[in-house]
């Protein structure tokens, strides 16, 4: 198994001044897998990834890629990943053949091996027409097309791509994360997005994180089943219909349904013109589809609609990184109004959490002074 | 090819590529010109086949104009733009990043320190021929010239990896060698222990001696020692990054 694990992360953390952009955070990439790490800005993937290729050092845990420690051989780490960092921060004054050569013979490919890869490199990135152009008349796409180029050049077993989508139209988007599918068929790739729809098309997995901590890790299915369970939509005919049965109500199905094993609740939906339809909230680990459509022949009543469907991603994303958000926001503010427009909003978390204790603490002594009194 | 003279050939490269360095090399050979034969009475009043006012004036315009351009974007501009992040996280060493880039610039300089050897060939071989110009002291000072080039270039690096500010790097670099090359002209008005430390660390002082056909050892340690404090310095500050 440890043959296979491309990406290892132990109690990774890093500190910047008071700021704790990541704490303890672990996790496993392992061969062939393609990964979204996510969270919303601020929450640390670019950290841990400035981690992972060796740009910055971590204050505590350690790392290893492709079994080579971050701390005691940088280099063979580089070696054996392609980055593209950030917004693909390339030299726009050389043009794309040229920063693709001077990325080769940096990393010391044969002139001839260069030229074998460049064909690859051009066909999957789609680069074919920019050549020769400069890189600073690129449209974005195009340059996060080049940044994609720069980390394939060297066929690496390892791609670290950090918001690869981030400033792209939605046709340039849908084409990176095309790519990306094809590159990660066979590769080990860790992408970072806050953009939840393209983790759904390209990755299998999801790391999401939060203010520096990992608050979820598994299957993109699991992640969901996890946080929300199943959801069900049931819409059945309003209009009486067959023989002598007469339509059910809300109740009705509301009482019906609420028996099935495991159901949280019922609830009524947007009513059409001559369905009624309710949406169940089943457990995480069973499909209630058969008992549903038995229960309904059995009542005699008509069914319109089945549909089955995980929470989706978007709605796991925010019920785990809201609370923190909305909190902080919140805090921000406060911190913002009290402290004057002097102060920097980078205080810890712990910082005010203290102060607050302290004033509380304060003010008790006063409360029970007025209550003696 | 290493990946330190590979990023010194894309730091070469990159200076022709934009118009940075033909306006350098134009305006500074302009304004050599202009110094060498003009500034008070120039090398005619002089009477003398010498090669001297060069050295006086090549370091001097060096410190005050082509190496605080040369410089200023080396480090400062890619951490703004954020390419050192690209640059850095390819297989390559700090160290290969600080020398290679030191080794581009230096580059950019010895190719305008070399073109004014046409001044002694043009005046003194052909097609002009002045008088008997003595070699000894044009070889000497040019390679003062060289060691003082390297000496600021690489100041001019550790400066401008301290700040993300092309503007900044540029006025403090012009600073800190005008500085180190009037340091001199300053000590002259002033006596004691402060003025001997301002004429040991002179440039100027450090340079009459090479200019004179004189190469001590002492001055020739002095450049290289600086040269070497600022490069390791640069590569600390850039190895800093990981910490912060």
């Amino acid at each position: 198994m440890s043959t296979d694990v491309m990406i290892q992360a132990s109690d990774l953390s890093k500190r910047f001044g008071h700021v704790r952009a990541l704490d303890k955070v672990s996790f496993q990439v392992k061969k062939g897998e393609v990964v979204g790490f996510l969270g919303p800005n601020g929450a640390g993937k670019s950290t841990a990834m400035r981690i992972l290729t060796c740009f910055l050092s971590p204050s505590a845990g350690s790392a290893t890629v492709h079994g080579y420690d971050v701390f005691d051989d940088p280099l063979a780490v580089r070696r054996s990943i392609g980055y593209l960092p950030q917004r693909a921060p390339l030299y726009t004054d050389m043009s794309v053949i040229d920063y693709l050569r001077f990325t080769s013979e940096i990393r010391g490919l044969s002139p001839a091996t260069f030229k074998k890869r460049l064909g690859t490199v051009i066909e999957v990135c789609g680069l074919a027409q920019v050549m020769t152009k400069d890189i600073g008349t690129l449209s974005h796409g195009y340059r996060q097309r080049v940044g994609l180029g720069q980390a394939l050049i060297h066929d690496p077993p390892i791609l670290i791509l950090d918001e690869p989508t981030a400033d792209l139209d939605p046709n340039e988007k849908a084409e990176v994360i095309r790519y990306i599918q094809e590159i990660g068929r066979d590769r080990t790739v860790l992408l970072s997005t806050h953009n939840l729809s393209e983790v759904e098309q390209a990755c299998a997995r999801a790391i999401i994180i939060s203010k520096g901590k990992i608050v979820a890790d598994g299957q993109l299915e699991e992640i969901r089943a996890k946080s929300g369970g199943i959801r069900y939509v049931v819409a059945v005919d309003g209009q009486g219909a067959e023989g002598d049965q007469a339509a059910p109500g809300y109740s009705d199905l509301e009482e019906a349904f609420g028996k099935l094993p495991g159901v949280k609740h019922v609830r009524e939906l947007r009513t059409e013109e001559n369905a009624r339809r309710v949406e169940i909230a089943g457990p995480p680990d069973a499909d209630l589809r058969a008992e549903i459509f038995r229960l309904m022949v059995a009542r005699g009543w008509t069914l319109l609609e089945l549909r089955r469907d995980a929470q989706s991603l978007d709605a796991v994303f925010r019920d785990l990184t809201k609370a923190d958000e909305a909190l902080d926001r919140g805090r921000e503010w406060d911190e913002a109004v009290a402290a004057g427009p002097a102060d920097e909003d980078d205080d810890d978390d712990d910082d005010s959490e203290d102060d607050d204790t302290d004033a509380a603490s304060a003010a008790e002594p006063v409360a029970e002074a007025a209550e003696k009194r | 090819m290493t990946p330190t003279l590979t990023i010194a050939k894309r730091e070469f490269r990159s200076y022709f590529d934009s118009p940075l360095a033909y306006v350098v090399i134009c305006l500074s050979f302009f304004g050599l010109g202009l110094f060498f034969f003009m500034y008070r009475g120039g090398f005619w009043q002089l009477d003398r086949a010498t090669m001297q006012p060069l050295f006086e004036f090549v370091p001097a315009g060096l410190a005050m104009l082509v190496i605080p351009v040369v410089t200023m974007r080396l480090m400062a501009e890619e951490k703004r733009s954020g390419t050192l992040e690209m640059l850095i996280t390819l297989p390559v060493k700090d160290s290969d990043v600080v020398l290679g880039k030191f080794i581009g610039a230096f580059g950019l300089v010895l190719t305008i320190v070399t073109a004014t050897l046409l001044y002694p060939v043009l005046m003194f071989k052909a097609p002009w021929n002045l008088g008997p110009l003595d070699m000894g002291p044009v070889w000497s000072g040019y390679l003062g010239l060289v060691l003082y080039a390297a000496a600021a270039v690489s100041v001019g690096l550790l400066i401008s990896s301290l700040t993300d500010s092309q503007a900044v790097a540029f006025f403090v670099t012009f600073f800190v060698l005008g500085a180190f090359w009037f340091s001199g002209n300053v000590a002259d008005h002033l006596s004691g222990a402060s003025a001997n430390v301002l004429h040991y660390v002179s440039f100027q002082s450090r340079m009459s001696g090479f200019m004179r056909g004189l190469i001590d050892s002492r001055d020739v340690v002095f450049f290289l020692s600086i040269t070497i404090l600022a490069l390791v310095v640069a590569f600390r500050a850039l190895e800093r990054r990981k910490w912060a």
